[in-house]
């Protein structure tokens, strides 16, 4: 067929797919798109194209597979190819900006914390929130498809299109970072951050 | 933290490979590494404090993020909003 894409479901089955796979995930996909975006509008609008976009290519997705990872790529390729360049923002660190410098996948595992389990489970949701947000795109999106979200190392690999061993080193070094800040808020709160 | 400063005398004070079990950790907490047994887990924790200390927290960063993040409210209009633009579409 020369169309851009078979005609595989009828029109009752893409209701069906649309309802039953589609439309459940609209919670996580708000909230990612809320923190891609720290706007509600905007948020909106990147959540409302992304499910036109999944239902103008419907015949695309394979019934079986998770509808949620697929629907995530889309919204993250609508985040990064059209909202980002609207967005009268500058965008602190460019993805491919982080392709470039970030992805080596060795990792150097000896940086430890000095943050306590404690302070972690005192905090508040706006510190924990302020601290996600505060990372740059790329590690904050990590962090939200693999703790918010539950995601595989597999499947984030594919909603990102980078290797598994990139996810993985990326990962790492995204809870660096939010360890940095939530052990900065943790002396803020008073405590004792030293080991002994 | 008293359970850590009871039994923190039992475990070794140095990993010997922070890289290998680090990294074996965070797959076990991310769910990556669904071979490892909850017996071996349990072992190399109780050995190394490195690693008890790097698993704990670990772990206790991912329940808030999970508990703490992810309670955005979805605006109310936005499904049916969606399913009009659907209807027009179609």
């Amino acid at each position: 067929m020369s169309e851009v894409q078979k005609k595989k479901y009828s029109d009752k089955e893409k209701n069906s797919i649309f309802d039953n796979e589609f439309m459940p995930h609209i919670d996580s996909m708000y909230n990612f798109a809320f923190r891609l975006t720290f706007d509600e509008d905007d948020a909106k609008d990147l959540v409302q194209d992304t499910y036109l976009k999944a239902y103008r290519f419907i015949n695309s997705f394979e019934q079986g597979t998770n509808a949620k990872a697929w629907l995530f790529r889309i919204l993250k390729n609508s985040f990064i190819n059209e909202y980002r360049k609207k967005s009268k923002q500058p965008a602190k660190v460019d993805y491919q900006e982080v392709e470039t410098y970030y992805n080596s996948e060795s990792v150097d595992y000896s940086i430890t914390s000095d943050l306590r389990v404690d302070a972690v489970k005192d905090m508040l949701g706006d510190e924990i929130s302020n601290a996600l947000n505060s990372l740059a795109v790329d590690f904050r999106t990590v962090i939200i498809l693999c703790d918010l979200e539950g995601f595989t190392y597999e499947e984030m690999a594919k909603i990102l299109d980078i290797p598994i061993g990139t996810v993985r080193s990326r990962l790492h070094r995204a809870r660096n970072l939010l360890k940095e800040k939530l052990h900065s808020y943790a002396k803020d709160m008073g405590y004792d951050t030293e080991e002994e | 933290m008293d359970n850590k400063n009871n039994s923190s005398g039992e475990r070794k004070l140095e990993c010997g490979d922070v890289s290998k079990c680090f990294q074996l950790l965070e797959s076990i907490l991310d769910g990556e590494d669904k071979d490892a047994s909850k017996e071996v887990l349990k072992e190399k924790l109780s050995k190394c404090q490195p690693c008890f200390e790097h698993y704990h927290l670990e772990q206790a960063i991912r329940e808030v993020l999970k508990n703490k993040c992810t309670k955005q409210d979805v605006p109310s209009e936005l499904a049916a909003c969606i399913r009009q633009k659907i209807e027009d579409i179609k």
